[in-house]
């Protein structure tokens, strides 16, 4: 057999483990550095031991954020990571390409069989990834895409190891060999026969036949590998600390009251637990928040009251400049749309077009109410109404009766009014509703 | 190679112990920045929600603003309901034209409602005055309501008209609003002042936006009124 080809699944095997290692152990320490409750850079790069974190948003931090990046996210804060177990899988894979690299044809044809087989399960992992950032992120995040590349190569090194174990002749046993291919033993002291034969293959290996072996290797090859990826998850379970003392720490609503009737009702289909929510339609961060709180299914089980709280001293006294010019009028449109039925609708346009309307609120108020006008003309007048000013300013003021901060978004909760945290609204937010709020827990 | 199976061994148990003691580290130290947060710069700390702080709320400005509402039933739960003008010399300690000049600031956010000679009744012009200047609060806390009476008659007269003035305020706003605003008590600050305490002068008919524009205005219509204002200080 070509030795090249007896290395083949080996060598790239180790590469492609190898890789795999790298990027899923940088993955594994940005996710890890948030577990701080605090906010930090991510390695967003395919060299990013060479390169710097990189800060805000990127296409690595909005996977992060996404609920895809973790599992168990109700049981723990942040949920355990899914590049912890692509950190197992690979060290397993890193191992067993060392293992077959250096064993050559020694190794069974199980070996190389279950090898190939649970090579090629990254790839599945990796194909599912894509997937749902393909068609629910719309990025591709580098360090995913490392991984992407290593599971492929793994892949490869997968069905090489499988085409070596099924294209070989196989023996049993050495006995197969056949003695008389062996070579002519010369006794000691007599020269060597000048017509010397070639040696002759005296292994498996020399003859390039491959053992068959035990048919455990394949489960237990398999099952090492479910072990290697646990491992790694069962650590990072076990070493998390508790973070119940720290949820509840950030105060209530001490007039939660809404006595002018200004702020608007916004209540899911399948409400359990009441909430405010303080928010501005140009914030990014609100958007994020009012995403994750859709897509993990929480929104709809909200009783919500939301005070609407546009960062723009164009009607927000509290600020001396504007941090998101035109979300006056978008928050007026928002108040506007509450007797037609339509607040939500407008909060959630302004949500998915937020880049495109923070654009024409700093080019000037004209243009972005032009497109305010475009998609809700029937609430035009209604947004230069006074009554619509006094409103707002109703809103305002429920926000200075409680002694809001000035920022945005703030999320409350339950009959008490209790604020959840900012540091536990991305990826604690399930594991803290769930300690908050154990009603949004149902389906 | 008959080395391979230890040497795999070995590899995998290096792999994973490396991976377990990198991912326990990593933990680990974000457990102990949790439990030691790294100290925050108070400068970076969100601003709390409050009221307008505008640039003519003087130390001054706030001192009368604060003994008037001390004084007056604003700051408490005293069933008392405005100030009366023996009140008022006690509280501001100050001259008749400081007191006014402390409202120069507010000619564009206030206005004086004017009343008939001898009448606390609100015509159309002051109420619609009134209810535009009630309803433009945006982020103020108090709204004033300065009455007065001219100098024509007896002292304790023109007390009590500046006093039912200053009620026709309030019941007009307590009629219009309580609906809306259950709390107009605690945002509504009166004094009634009579003759003895800051009159106004002639110049607040041109300088101040009144009720009843293009009317002839004097020393004595102006000082027939009620000032009232947002006030955007906080205390």
């Amino acid at each position: 057999m070509n030795p090249n080809r007896t290395r083949l699944p080996g060598v790239l095997g180790s590469v492609a483990s190898a890789l795999g290692v790298f990027f899923s152990a940088f993955s594994t320490h940005d996710y890890a550095l948030h577990l701080d409750r605090q906010l930090h850079s991510t390695h967003c790069s395919f060299v990013p031991g060479l390169s710097d974190a990189t800060a805000g948003a990127n296409a690595c931090t909005a996977a992060m954020y996404s609920p895809y990046s973790a599992l168990l996210r109700e049981r723990f804060w942040g949920g355990i990571p899914i590049s912890l177990f692509a950190l197992g899988a690979y060290a397993f894979f890193l191992a067993a390409s060392v293992y077959l690299l250096t064993a050559g044809n020694a190794a069974s044809r199980r070996a190389w069989q279950g090898f190939g087989l649970a090579a090629l399960t990254p790839l599945v992992a990796s194909g599912v990834m894509f997937f749902l950032s393909l068609t629910r992120l719309g990025a591709f995040c580098k360090l995913c895409v490392g991984l992407y590349v290593a599971s492929l190569l793994l892949a490869v090194a997968g069905l090489s190891a499988l085409r070596k174990a099924g294209g070989s002749p196989v023996a049993a046993d050495a006995t197969l060999i056949d003695p008389a291919l062996a070579a002519p033993q010369v006794p000691a002291g007599y020269p060597q026969p000048a017509y010397a034969v070639p040696p002759q293959p005296s292994t498996l290996e020399d003859l390039g036949l491959i053992p068959t072996g035990s048919p455990l290797v394949i489960p237990a090859l398999l099952a090492a590998l479910g072990a290697f990826a646990l491992g790694p998850a069962l650590i990072y379970a076990a070493a998390l600390p508790d973070y119940t003392p720290y949820l509840t720490g950030c105060g209530k609503l001490p007039e939660p009251n809404d006595k002018n009737h200004a702020l608007v009702k916004v209540t899911g289909t399948r409400p359990k637990e009441q909430a405010l929510l303080l928010v501005d339609p140009l914030c990014p961060t609100c958007k994020n928040l009012h995403e994750r709180l859709v897509s993990e299914d929480i929104f709809e089980k909200l009783d919500a009251q939301v005070a609407i709280f546009p960062l723009d001293n164009a009607c927000n006294w509290m600020l001396d400049r504007p941090l998101h010019p035109g979300a006056c009028e978008l928050a007026k449109a928002f108040l506007c749309g509450e007797p037609a039925g339509k607040a939500r609708l407008v909060l959630d346009w302004s949500y998915a077009n937020q880049e495109e309307l923070a654009a024409l609120g700093k080019a000037g108020k004209d243009q972005l109410r032009a497109k305010i006008r475009g998609r809700f003309p029937e609430l035009d007048s209604c947004i230069d109404a006074k009554e619509t000013k006094a409103r707002l300013d109703k809103v305002l003021h429920f926000a200075v009766d409680n002694k809001i901060q000035i920022s945005t978004p703030q999320l409350f909760l339950g009959s008490s009014y209790n604020r959840v945290c900012d540091e536990d609204t991305d990826l604690g937010l399930r594991y803290t509703l769930g300690i908050m709020a154990p009603h949004l827990e149902q389906p | 190679m008959k080395h391979a199976l230890p040497l795999g061994l070995l590899a995998g148990a290096v792999s994973l112990g490396s991976a377990l003691g990198f991912v326990h580290s990593e933990v680990r130290a974000a457990s102990k920045r949790l439990a030691e947060p790294a100290r925050k710069d108070p400068a970076l700390q969100a601003a709390v929600a409050d009221h307008t702080e505008a640039p003519y709320c003087t130390p001054q400005f706030k001192a009368v603003l604060q003994r008037v509402i001390n004084a007056c039933g604003l700051g408490g739960q005293e069933s008392r309901r405005g100030c009366q003008p023996a009140d008022v010399k006690t509280l501001a300690s100050i001259s008749d034209d400081d007191f006014n000049a402390l409202f120069t600031p507010l000619a564009q956010r206030g206005a004086i409602l004017l009343f008939d000679d001898a009448s606390e009744k609100l015509d159309e012009g002051a109420k619609k005055l009134l209810a535009e200047r009630w309803e433009d609060r945006r982020g103020a806390r108090y709204f004033f309501v300065v009455a007065r009476a001219s100098r024509t008659g007896a002292a304790d007269m023109n007390r009590a008209l500046s006093h039912k003035r200053a009620n026709s305020v309030e019941i007009f706003l307590q009629d219009h609003y309580k609906s809306q605003d259950p709390e107009i008590d605690k945002k509504l600050g009166m004094l009634w002042l009579g003759k003895e305490f800051a009159q106004l002068s002639k110049g607040y008919c041109t300088d101040w936006t009144h009720s009843r524009p293009g009317k002839p205005c004097n020393d004595e219509a102006i000082n027939r009124s009620a000032f009232i204002s947002w006030v955007d200080c906080r205390l």
